[in-house]
């Protein structure tokens, strides 16, 4: 028979191994009896001739050579009838090893599919996000202007291609309600420098980059999907776009996508007039470096273009460099360092759940030194008994995974849900085979961490002890009790320092929601709008303006209507720019200062409930024929005019208007515009009846759920209007929710695990202390038939736990200390190595711990001592 | 009562493999008579005990030296035949050539040490 054979026959194998040899011993015992033995001594003699039959059939079965594989079936039985026979031990094993190999799997596929899934582009590594770097006002990443961007693309050598994109957005009318698609004009080159192409249809092709022929457009996927139902026809389509037929013309594959996900590509032709647009900054540039040239080199060669080019244009360019960052640093670097941490986090959570198997398995190992013993006995070698208990060990964590990896399937929905459109690549993350992968590893390697410590400690020597003292043996007992303190310290003390990171996490947020930015929050509404196309000229945009809020204004149920520029949180319209300070000694060149430029109406400050400090808010006096006046905020009086009275004083402001001198009219408080952590900046407000401009939002603020007066609000503005879009719709809550996404989902995340890895410890503990009870019934009983008070049982039960936890909290400050290091970068408003956070969690650490300890304690006073003397 | 015999000798394990080859070589046969055969011919210097006969006739059948059957005794009875392959009679013949061209090394020096002595 053949190997595979004698595998699967094995019943037959061993009926032929009896047969061959009872045939043998039959021949030999009537020859014998043929010789003049006796029936009995020849049947004796001929038993001896051949040796214990077992004997030879275990050797005969050796040959066989498929010993170790039926052995290993052998022990998956046996183990899978132990575990059984066990359940509540196997039930809380799996459950434990689930929830950590589960944790893990579910972070593994998050960043598997966010940072380890390579770019969809080719050779990634050669594509570059190019950025104009403003060191005047120390912004690194800022986006390039029309001409730099020409200067640049000719004078780079190092680059194999570049190609600005510039964030349009079309006016889609036609059918239905007027909406804005959110598109990139590109430059020729796009297509090439990423080297991707359409999933359906076509890229534009190079002559479409002409003018008069550009009017085709690609959709990205998930707009195709979204408005159009992924239907391949749309391809050859017309859309309406800004009154315009474009024709599409392909469809890109979902994997595609930049920095922010827009629905449309069109090409984009560069005019001779923005060609020679020096100082207006709005390209996103990208660019492939030639092959084999490094990063480095490259940004060195940038920074030299651009020094030039400050060279030759001064007024726009200088203190102006430029910055290179790989695009996937540019996608991810956002992300990474959260998703790291949590990386870490949940590998701690694994540990804990080992640490808790194996002090389980140690715990019924002691249980089961009697049957150990006699397998020893019995001719099961040292290793042979290792075997038996890691195939356990095996069998409980193949349970764990697939239950984990269950597990991890249903959180990925639920960390998918927490978080739309703040995780990029998100569409990748799902199990995977690599994740399922990792899983399985996981799974193995946590067997073999488990598994080993109590099959180390099973060693012959001990089975032999246990079988002279009849199954109760003191020195193994106090070791393997030894071993199970030090893994319940080890769980207590990486318990802790979860706990710390969810603490630090928790605090840096409670400090984050208690920033006031300056404004009400509430019962405020967002509607951004941009009118150039169809108000060009600057008084029928002012008319416009004018009109729809003193709708809006009377509307029942709103409260007071403006109009911003800027609007906090929100992709606005930010103008940074210098300005002069009237009777104040010109600065040196370079060196002037700056303030955010915004543009308002007279009821902005009302409605978004900004107050005033000083002097007074702009009112419909300041129009366009009165004096030119300005409101300035309270960073900006105090780093501008510290300690006087600003009201009174005139500015000099060049950019957004003709340069003039304006009368600073008011002081309003300082807003926070990016988000609740950034810092504030001198700000300058002019009136839009003087300086009037083609792009607004609407703050509407409402009496109750302004929600509900959205409709109204549309229509009010549709009155007036009806073709015009709504660029974007929000409430001011949402805005500033959005900028909290993340965190929210990190701080979940984590203080999940952590409070998991808390259960857990707790859960381990009690195990310990139970057990250490049942080992004491003897003494407890002594004790109190010698008048020792229940009290006094739990004081001494506690004693023993709470040492037990002071070391683990102490160990886990220990190497928390270090560890929180690495999240330095999510933390706000707290260092690291906070104490109150230290010292709360420390004490909640110890809390649960103690009551963990105290519900056994409580129960050892139950027992009645005369039945405790009993006990041997 | 016929005592059985006290000269055993420890085969080593290649041997044993040498002898049951030459055995079955001489014609399909079971192991009770591969052993007696043994028994006989070396006229009971060479008992082979018989716990090692049977793992080294199984592990001469893996190695595909051996092809085994069962078969009808005379006395009626089932019982496991060996035979030789095509492979198992090569393996034979260099085994018998390496041990002949041993055991005359082995006799060249041990007339050798007698001569000078």
């Amino acid at each position: 028979m053949r190997w595979w054979q004698r595998l699967f026959r094995r019943n037959q194998c061993e009926e032929e191994l009896e047969k061959e040899l009872s045939f043998h011993l039959d021949q030999h015992t009537n020859d014998l009896i043929a010789d003049g033995y006796s029936p009995d001594e020849a049947r004796r003699q001929a038993r001896l001739a051949l040796g214990g039959p077992e004997q030879v059939k275990e050797m005969c079965r050796d040959v066989r050579g498929v010993r170790l594989l039926e052995d290993l079936f052998q022990d998956l039985r046996y183990g899978v009838r132990t575990l059984r026979k066990n359940s509540r031990f196997t039930a809380v094993a799996v459950i434990v090893l689930a929830l950590g190999i589960g944790a893990n799997t579910a972070i593994f596929s998050v960043v598997n599919g966010v940072l380890l899934r390579p770019l969809p582009y080719p050779d990634s590594e050669q594509v570059v996000s190019v950025f104009q770097h403003d060191t005047k006002v120390g912004i690194e990443r800022a986006p390039v202007s029309f001409a730099n961007f020409i200067d640049y693309r000719a004078r780079a050598q190092s680059f194999a291609g570049m190609a600005a994109l510039r964030p349009f957005s079309f006016d889609s009318t036609g059918e239905g309600e007027p909406e804005t698609s959110h598109s990139w004009l590109v430059t020729e080159d796009f297509f090439d420098v990423m080297g991707i192409g359409a999933l359906h249809g076509r890229v534009p092709s190079r002559d479409e980059f002409q003018p008069g022929r550009e009017s085709v457009v690609v959709l990205a996927h998930g707009l195709w999907q979204r408005r159009f139902g992924g239907d391949v026809g749309v391809v050859g389509r017309k859309l309406t776009l800004d009154g315009k037929p474009y024709t599409v013309v392909g469809v890109m594959p979902p994997e595609f996508h930049l920095m922010d996900k827009r629905g449309m590509i069109a090409p984009y032709v560069l005019s001779e007039s923005d060609a020679r647009r020096r100082g207006a900054n709005f390209l996103t540039v990208v660019g492939r470096l030639k092959a084999g040239v490094p990063l480095a080199q490259a940004q060195t060669e940038m920074r030299d273009v651009a020094a030039r080019l400050a060279q030759e244009y001064p007024q726009t360019n200088r203190e102006m460099s430029a910055t290179l960052v790989g695009i996937s640093e540019q996608m991810l670097g956002g992300v990474r360092p959260a998703l790291l941490v949590l990386l870490g986090a949940v590998a701690l959570v694994l540990l804990i759940a080992c640490a808790n198997v194996a002090s389980l398995m140690l715990a019924r190992g002691s249980e089961r030194c009697r049957e150990l013993a006699i397998r020893a006995a019995l001719g099961a070698g040292c290793f042979r008994v290792m075997r038996q208990l890691l195939t356990e060990s095996f069998i409980i964590a193949l349970l764990g995974g697939v239950f984990g990896v269950l597990l991890a399937w249903w959180g990925l929905d639920v960390i998918l849900a927490l978080s739309p459109g703040s995780l990029p690549r998100s569409e990748h993350v799902s199990i995977s085979l690599p994740v399922l992968g990792f899983a399985t590893a996981l799974s193995l390697m946590t067997a073999l961490v488990f598994g080993l410590v109590p099959s180390l400690h099973f060693s012959k020597s001990d089975l032999q002890d246990t079988l002279k003292e009849g199954g109760r043996t003191a020195s193994a007992g106090v070791s393997r009790h030894r071993l199970r303190r030090g893994l319940v310290v080890t769980e207590i003390a990486l318990a802790l320092v979860l706990l710390v990171g969810a603490g630090l996490l928790v605090r840096s947020f409670a400090r984050l929601i208690s920033v006031d930015p300056g404004f009400t929050t509430e019962n405020t509404l967002a509607l951004q709008v941009h009118v150039y196309e169809q108000y060009p000229k600057a008084e029928l945009q002012a008319a416009f303006f004018e009109e729809t809020l003193f709708r809006l204004a009377s509307l029942p149920g709103v409260q007071a209507a403006g109009g911003t520029t800027a609007p906090p949180f929100e992709d606005g319209i930010e103008v940074d720019s210098d300005f002069a300070i009237h009777g104040q000694p010109a600065p040196a060149p370079g060196q002037e200062p700056t303030a955010q430029h915004t543009i308002v109406t007279s009821d902005f400050f009302r409605a978004m409930g900004i107050r005033l400090s000083r002097g007074r808010f702009f009112e419909k006096s300041d129009h366009a024929r009165a004096p030119p006046v300005v409101i300035i905020n309270e960073t900006f009086a105090r780093r501008y005019f510290p300690g006087e009275d600003p009201v009174g004083k005139r500015i000099l402001v060049k950019r957004l208007t003709r340069p003039v001198e304006r009368e600073i009219v008011g002081v309003v408080g300082d807003v926070r515009h990016t988000g609740l952590d950034s810092p504030t900046k001198p700000e300058l407000y002019m009136h839009m009846l003087q300086v009037p401009f083609g792009s607004m939002t609407f703050v509407v603020r409402t009496d109750s759920d302004p929600v509900m007066l959205l409709p109204a609000v549309k229509r009010e503005v549709w009155t007036v209007n009806r073709n015009l879009p709504f660029y974007s719709v929000a409430t001011m809550e949402q805005l500033v929710a959005n900028t909290l996404k993340e965190r929210r989902l990190s701080l979940a995340l984590l203080g999940t695990f952590a409070l998991l890895a808390l259960a857990v410890a707790a859960v381990g503990l009690y195990g310990l202390i139970s057990f250490s009870i049942s080992q004491r019934t003897h003494e407890i009983g002594v004790r109190m038939a010698l008048g020792a008070q229940g009290r006094d049982i739990v004081k001494l039960i506690l004693g023993e736990g709470l040492l037990l936890t002071v070391v683990g909290v102490a160990l886990g400050a220990a190497g928390a200390f270090p560890l929180t290091r690495f999240m330095r970068g999510l933390l706000f408003g707290v260092t690291s190595t906070d104490p109150a956070t230290y010292a709360a969690v420390a004490t909640l650490l110890t809390g649960v711990a103690l009551l963990a300890c105290y519900l056994p304690a409580r129960r050892a006073t139950k027992v009645d001592p005369l039945i405790a003397l009993r006990i041997e | 009562m016929l005592p059985l015999s006290e000269k055993k000798c420890d085969l080593p394990q290649g041997t044993l493999d040498l002898l049951i080859l030459k055995v079955v070589a001489l014609g399909p046969v079971h192991g009770y008579a591969i052993a007696q055969r043994l028994d006989h011919a070396t006229r009971g210097v060479v008992q082979v005990p018989q716990g090692s006969l049977y793992p080294a006739l199984h592990r001469l059948e893996n190695r595909n030296l051996l092809a085994a059957d069962w078969q009808q005794t005379e006395t009626g009875r089932e019982a496991k035949f060996y035979r030789l392959t095509r492979k198992g009679r090569s393996q034979l013949e260099t085994d018998a050539a390496s041990w002949q061209r041993l055991s005359q090394a082995v006799a060249l020096v041990l007339k050798l040490s007698e001569g000078g002595a």
